[in-house]
């Protein structure tokens, strides 16, 4: 196609755009390009090292505050998170066991089967 | 529309996009039936109910340690199961469940070696097979690499890997928490299990404008022209908020081994003192990745072709991002067939001996 071509077809599609199309595309771009920026941002070291502090600020006031309730919900001599957490761990450390047991039983049972089934091949 | 009924219809638009945003908690996902078969701890291993399987070989899916695996089955005619089981397969789905601060002592072995490994043993048991086809998405695709490294004479027939973190150098991630700054102890210490809310606040950072205000935007502009899809925006949106926690010695473990050690690919990762030697794994493998995956970009994810032994491989590169691409409104006709297609060419006949030594890029 030649430029001119390329005009006419261009001043067709401007035509057809109305100004509300041509706002929400010019609102779109600017946003994809908004996007773009941010990602970069986002990639740069100097936001990998802000991050880094402040997950740790983060993660440190979580544990204060989580310290701390559960500090007064002792004293109130109720279970506090701790100790719920405790016999959770129990209960968890229980069932490791028996899954461990119940392996342990079909591996037997399943060599008891085998060594029946070769006895009775011998005696046949 | 023109601009006055689009006016007119902006008190109608706001109460309906208020609506969708308030309700998206009673979103319907994960409603294919199916049934336990095994559970330990957290760990809970399903049979998905089906009355056509033809194929022998069954499917094991497994996700990531982040999010819910319900993307597997987000809601009625978008689901990926559903796919699955309409084409013949025997699907069965391990769940990781909703590790507490009880289960701040699970590492990546407990995952691995114990978890999938028992609930492979289960999955064999309960369909009388020998063998099974292993499809892990995102880290749910490296616990499968992990299984299949360190392993050896493992049940598993083929391996899916899609969108999988392998080599993690240059990624994104890897410049946030591979540098020393990141205190990973810290983290994982402080917490006991690492919130998943603020698992899903630095996934969505990593793309803010298009998580933090674009995908509202379209959304409030679908109403107002009155083409939302409220169940697909509704079932999507249930599944991003719902975060489990990452038990905090399998998050030291991931961060330290994958991202700032890089261990998998130099292959010094030792499982319960078992190097995962990723040589080992010669299993039918399909590879797909994403074009536009921020989380575990296609260079993270080929290096791996040339780590294992497999003959059998065929790599998938695929335009979208890390959920899109099997989660989109696409994914039904453009990337589900082809992977099912895959695992029933390699569904019918045992493995070991019958490889068809191939390596296929598409």
């Amino acid at each position: 196609m030649t430029a001119v071509g390329h005009e006419e077809r261009a001043m067709a599609v401007d035509q057809k755009t109305s100004p509300a199309e041509e706002t929400r595309r010019l609102y779109e771009d600017a946003e994809t390009r908004t996007a773009r920026a941010f990602e970069e941002l986002v990639g740069r070291d100097s936001f990998g090292e802000l991050l880094a502090r402040m997950t740790e600020n983060m993660v440190a006031l979580t544990k204060l505050g989580t310290d701390f309730f559960d500090l007064v919900i002792r004293n109130m001599r109720l279970a506090g998170r701790q100790d719920i957490t405790r016999l959770a761990r129990q209960l968890a450390r229980t069932e490791d066991k028996l899954e461990l047991v119940l392996q342990e039983l079909e591996r037997i049972q399943s060599a008891g089967s085998q060594n029946g089934a070769g006895a009775r091949r011998e005696r046949g | 529309m023109n601009a006055v009924e689009r006016l007119l219809r902006t008190p109608v638009a706001a109460f309906e996009f208020t609506n969708i945003l308030l309700t998206q908690g009673d979103a319907v996902v994960a409603v294919t039936p199916k049934d336990v078969v095994w559970t330990h701890r957290k760990t809970t291993l399903y049979r998905y109910r089906s009355d056509r399987r033809t194929h022998p070989i069954p499917v094991l899916l497994v996700f990531a340690l982040i999010n819910r695996p319900d993307i597997f089955d987000l809601r009625p005619g978008s689901s990926f199961v559903e796919y699955l089981l309409e084409q013949g397969f025997d699907v069965f789905l391990i769940d990781w469940g909703y590790p507490e601060e009880e289960d701040a002592d699970m590492g990546l072995d407990n995952y691995v070696l114990d978890e999938l490994q028992w609930g492979i043993r289960e999955v064999l048991r309960a369909c009388g097979q020998d063998e099974l086809s292993l499809l892990g998405w995102c880290i749910g695709g490296t616990l499968s690499l992990l299984y299949g490294g360190a392993v050896a004479d493992n049940p598993v027939a083929n391996m899916v890997l899609l969108t999988t973190p392998v080599d993690t150098r240059g990624s994104l991630y890897g410049r946030w928490v591979g540098r020393e700054s990141f205190d990973v102890d810290y983290v994982a210490d402080g917490y006991g299990v690492v919130p998943g809310s603020a698992i899903d606040w630095a996934n969505k950072l990593m793309k803010p404008v298009t998580n933090y205000w674009t995908t509202y935007r379209q959304l409030w502009e679908a109403v107002l022209d009155g083409k939302s899809r409220r169940e697909a925006y509704q079932s999507m949106a249930r599944w991003i908020a719902d975060n489990p926690p990452f038990p905090a010695r399998a998050y030291r473990e991931w961060i330290t081994w994958m991202y700032k050690e890089n261990r998998l690919v130099r292959g010094n990762l030792r499982l319960r003192g078992e190097i995962v030697d990723l040589a080992r794994i010669d299993q039918n493998l399909l590879v797909v990745t994403a074009g536009a995956d921020h989380i575990a970009p296609p260079q993270g994810t080929h290096p791996l072709l040339a780590l294992v032994s497999s003959e059998d491989v065929t790599r998938l590169d695929r335009p979208g991002g890390h959920i899109g691409l099997m989660a989109g409104s696409k994914a039904r006709t453009e990337i589900w067939p082809d992977i099912a297609q895959w695992l029933a060419q390699r569904s019918t006949t045992p493995r070991r001996g019958s490889r068809n030594g191939n390596r296929n890029h598409d």
